[in-house]
């Protein structure tokens, strides 16, 4: 089976990759690839991943390994600019330019046609804000400025570094629409972002950097499930919780159990085990079940697990 | 082609913006209102004399290499701090084409300030003196000279955020100090350059700036493939860098 840190139809595939910066290893050793759909980057501050998103991009060398981007070193090879757009993290905007100028500046440089720039401003929701200077605009509307230009002649891999950052909520929902059509029509859609709830939401595959290291890589379930040496939380609300709490603690699956009103949190190592046990102990002594749900499949626990186990 | 001129557009914009051009303009203003004082109620031959012992020195020696300097270590230096060179480095550009693109931009601002600061010399030159013979070949050499330095500086903004300073260090110990020292290390100095250039075109030019050229011979093609070379050599310098160096 392949590992989940490498996709299906690889459009930018990274080896043995690292990068330090003097005596500070931002990435080690790392290796995954990209590919068509999108994938949400994850880690800490500093975990690495805006020098990764970066070496994908060319604009830093690895100090060991290699990036190729649709088969090419995109540091030598400027052509894959037609095929990749970066939204980068910081203000990589001009003042003075309005932001129609900024995205139709973009495009021509990029060779791609002027005729798309309105309607790439249209979709990122700044078309009434487009024939004003930059220089006044707030974070999140120079974030759809750069998604904007990103979006122009619709390439065929586009990297957002935190490309949500500032925006309000409306706003990210039509962002995160947007990445998620990209995706879903084929392109290559990766994004870093710590805000870890989006992510989650819009990212089907997630690999989590902690320390310059692949941590993780998969679906937000799947990585959780890989942890086996972290205990697995669920809640199971019931009729009754501190006698099926009694009868669960006896089962091999379960590792504690603490009962709170008429809910049960439940730690185990095996969750496939519980979820066989608790059917069958509550059938057994006759207890109604009401709920069964993981408590920390989300994104942020599991980053906090993949943190602490570091 | 488009792309070139676009890049070369904008960074005119960028050049031309701020307090940056007022500040450069009020330098330039400075050669030909001396002119003006040094060359007005003189005969023809002290008047022309007299500009070239101050007006060609200050143009050469001070103006152009401050404005070039300020100019040509923005031109790429500040797309670099203001965190804009990811806009023009991840386009599928030859990366000369841009480093040639900001070299283009600094050199026609440069030209522009201090080429026209040396044609309002000539001409109060030729008004109060009747003498047009420099004003043409001062404009052609000043453009070379012009070329030559705005492709070091363009490298040294890239490299340094203390381009300036270093800049200046450069001007007024190398270029003012031991170029004029060390015979041998004229044919080094980027202002002799569109001097030699000048001193070409006009007759009586070497022998009023025998003291700058030192060994140096007249010689506008000479100057020319010079100042080309020079800046060929930057343009080549700055996408190697601009493919292998780290762009934070």
């Amino acid at each position: 089976m392949t590992s989940p840190a490498f996709a299906d139809a690889a459009t930018i595939s990274v080896n043995g990759v690292s990068k330090w910066f003097g005596q500070k290893v931002a990435v080690s050793d790392l290796s995954c690839s990209f590919g068509p759909g999108l994938t949400g980057l994850l880690g800490p501050n500093g975990a690495g991943k805006t020098t990764l998103l970066r070496m994908v991009c060319g604009l830093l060398t690895p100090s060991d390994g290699t990036v190729e981007v649709l088969g090419e070193d995109p540091r030598t090879t400027p052509s894959v600019y037609r095929d990749l757009a970066l939204v980068p993290e910081e203000d990589a905007v001009y003042g003075y330019q309005t932001a129609r100028e900024f995205v139709r500046y973009c495009a021509v440089l990029s060779g791609h046609p002027v005729s798309e720039v309105d309607d790439a401003i249209d979709a990122v929701d700044l078309g009434d804000a487009a024939d004003r200077p930059i220089a006044g605009f707030s974070k999140g509307m120079r974030q759809r400025a750069k998604v904007a230009a990103a979006l122009v002649g619709s390439p065929r891999i586009l990297v957002l570094d935190e490309p949500l950052n500032g925006t309000d909520p409306v706003q990210r929902l039509r962002l995160i629409r947007i990445f998620q059509e990209l995706a879903g029509a084929g392109h290559t859609v990766i994004v870093s972002s710590h805000v870890l709830a989006e992510v989650e939401r819009m990212a089907g595959r997630v690999l989590a950097i902690v320390d310059g290291k692949l941590a993780a890589a998969g679906d937000v379930a799947a990585i959780r499930r890989a942890m086996t040496d972290i205990p697995y939380r669920v809640r199971i609300t019931s009729a009754g919780p501190r006698d099926l709490g009694a009868r669960l603690v006896t089962d091999d699956s379960v590792s504690t159990v603490e009962v709170d009103g008429d809910t049960l949190h439940v730690e185990t190592t095996d969750v496939e085990a519980l979820g066989r046990a608790v059917p069958r102990i509550a059938a057994d002594h006759g207890f109604r079940l009401t709920g069964f749900e993981p408590e920390d499949e989300s994104l942020e626990s599991v980053f906090r697990y993949l943190v602490r186990r570091r | 082609m488009t792309a070139l001129r676009t890049v070369i557009t904008a960074t005119l914009h960028q050049l031309f913006s701020g307090r940056r051009p007022i500040l450069l303009g009020l330098l330039a203003v400075l050669p030909p209102v001396v002119t003006f004082f040094v060359v007005r109620g003189v005969s023809e031959g002290v008047a022309l004399r007299r500009f070239h012992d101050v007006s060609i020195t200050l143009l050469f020696i001070l103006v152009l290499p401050l404005v070039a300097l300020v100019l040509g270590a923005a031109a790429l230096g500040d797309e670099r701090r203001d965190t804009t060179l990811t806009v023009l480095v991840l386009r599928p550009m030859r990366r000369e084409t841009i480093v040639g693109a900001k070299l283009a931009a600094a050199w026609i601002a440069v030209t522009a300030i201090v080429g026209g600061a040396a044609a309002a010399s000539g001409i109060v030159l030729g008004v109060a003196a009747g003498v047009w013979e420099p004003l043409v070949p001062l404009v052609l050499g000043i453009a070379l000279s012009a070329l030559g330095y705005v492709a070091v500086f363009l490298i040294l903004g890239y490299l340094t955020p203390r381009a300036v300073l270093i800049g200046l260090i450069y001007v007024f110990i190398w270029e003012n100090a031991i170029s004029f020292t060390v015979d041998g290390f004229a044919v080094l100095s980027l202002f002799r350059i569109g001097i030699t250039g000048y001193a070409a075109m006009v007759d009586l030019a070497p022998r009023f700036l025998s003291d700058v050229l030192g060994s140096l011979d007249p010689g506008m093609y000479g100057a020319a493939a010079k100042a080309i070379g020079v800046a060929v050599v930057a343009t080549m310098a700055g996408a190697w860098m601009l493919r292998r160096r780290d762009i934070a």
